[in-house]
């Protein structure tokens, strides 16, 4: 059987002008970071972006807003980014709506079961109220269902995912670390080709079935991304830049 | 003791063992700092896990173990992690018993706005998660600063600011006071140490009763 592994620059091929991408991670954390670094240095334009968050500030994500690279943000949030801000605020990043977390994840994994979308309560009476988003092309659909009052939520889908995983066989089936679970395994089956971006590709046979997070039938392509120790440096010393780590000893209390 | 501490502490009081908790970031995450040693939370963080607990040292923290604000943090034994969409599926279903939520308005029916203010006529910066948070979850507290800097009241009769979530509220705390919303009347509950009933209406714009209990807040 072939392998789905392949050189970063041909997985991304598929990428081009235009696109409608979506990219996985949560203010990039689980984030397919050498696959975006590609993507800058590719240029690509006019992207339409489907991202939970659009990242973290001067990091990921983030480079893409600056190089003016996306020309929509489909999302939950535009704040988490100094440079999606930026962008939004000068009227260069279009977003349509802002969508509740649970409600834009519901509706890629809409896409990803092959739905034609959701109903959704959350938000009901105040998301649809007029002139809360000016830039929709027409009003947020309400319909009641068993007694309560739903938005129809049509699916999202995108041409191509890039997702993150921790380690990949060369069929595809994917691993996931922690946290970094994230939205990946449902954006890996909502896009039309997938790729995964991985720390470590292993062998068939190393990752047990069940220990499978996503099919290797959803995914397409398997590229090598930063290896585990680079990773945790990466992360390491931006968060010691910013006061989220300390490098001696532990501290008291939660975050 | 700084207004910020104030808060924490008072929320820190709201919180009861064995609770599964979402504490909003800055004054709500602050909280924790200030529980018993007898009361242990199931902390849930929205990004996919359930009992989080304190930032890692350098050498043991793992960059796919994150909070929601894309911090490090560790997991606790009995912790588990789980996807985005069963996470906030969690949050919309009714499986976290409190939230303390920082606020930009709440008001005398409960509502509560905190995902949005205008610039350059735009809303900025976005809802993220929580909407689910106040749709599904059991307690919602709401804190904030009980004016702002020109001195208006943010527990207001209506809000103005896009709403998070209906009538949902049912305890704000302020470096001021404590509310409940009871039945759908505000109910003043405390009051700082040596503030009067009357100093405490002349800062706040909402209508509300006071309590036939009415006692002084507690750090």
């Amino acid at each position: 059987m072939k392998s789905k592994v392949m050189p970063i620059d041909e997985a991304l091929s598929v990428v081009k002008d235009g696109t409608r991408l979506m990219l996985g991670g949560f203010i990039d954390a689980g984030s397919p970071l050498s696959s975006i670094e590609k993507l800058v240095e590719k240029k690509v334009k006019n992207l339409t972006l489907i991202a939970v968050t659009p990242g973290m500030s001067g990091f990921g994500k983030s480079m893409l807003y600056k190089n003016k690279q996306v020309k929509e943000l489909i999302s939950t949030h535009v704040g988490t980014s100094a440079e999606s801000t930026e962008a939004y605020l000068a009227g260069e990043l279009l977003i349509k709506e802002f969508f509740p977390m649970g409600t834009w994840i519901e509706k890629v994994r809409a896409g990803a079961m092959g739905l034609g979308g959701v109903l959704v309560p959350v938000g009901v009476g105040i998301l649809d109220e007029v002139d809360l988003f000016p830039n929709l092309e027409e009003a947020k659909k309400v319909v009641e269902v068993s007694g309560v009052k739903c938005f129809i939520e049509p699916a999202l889908t995108a041409e191509v995912s890039i997702v993150k995983a921790w380690r990949a066989d060369t069929m595809g089936n994917l691993e996931f670390r922690g946290t970094s679970l994230n939205n990946n395994m449902d954006m890996a089956m909502a896009g039309k080709y997938t790729i995964a971006e991985v720390n470590e590709i292993v062998p068939v046979g190393t990752i047990a079935p069940e220990r499978v997070g996503c099919p290797g039938v959803f995914v397409n392509a398997i590229v090598q991304g930063k290896k585990i120790d680079e990773q945790d440096e990466l992360y390491k010393s931006v968060w010691l830049d910013r006061g989220k780590l300390v490098k001696e000893g532990d501290i008291d209390g939660h975050s | 003791m700084d207004i910020r501490e104030i808060i924490a502490r008072r929320a820190a009081q709201e919180l009861e063992d064995g609770q599964v908790a979402n504490l909003g970031f800055g004054i709500p995450t602050q909280a924790v700092n200030y529980l018993p040693e007898s009361v242990t939370l199931i902390m849930h963080t929205e990004n996919g896990a359930f009992g989080f607990g304190a930032k890692p040292s350098y050498d043991t923290c793992n960059s796919d173990v994150t909070n929601a604000g894309s911090e490090p943090v560790t997991m606790l034994q009995g912790g588990a992690y789980m996807s985005l969409a069963t996470s906030l599926g969690a949050m919309r279903n009714g499986y976290i018993d409190v939230t303390i939520l920082g606020a930009l308005e709440v008001d005398q029916n409960g509502n509560i706005a905190n995902w949005a203010v205008k610039r350059n006529d735009m809303w900025w910066p976005g809802i993220g998660g929580a909407m689910d948070l106040t749709y599904g979850t059991k307690k919602i507290i709401a804190t904030l600063q009980h004016t702002d800097k020109h001195g208006n009241s943010k527990i207001k009769k209506q809000c103005e600011l896009p709403l998070t979530g209906k009538g949902c509220v049912k305890t704000i705390i302020t470096e001021k006071a404590v509310f409940d919303i009871v039945n759908g009347v505000l109910v003043l509950r405390e009051v700082y140490p040596g503030l009067s009933v009357s100093e405490v209406q002349e800062i706040t714009e909402a209508e509300f009763i006071v309590s036939d209990d009415l006692k002084e807040m507690t750090f």
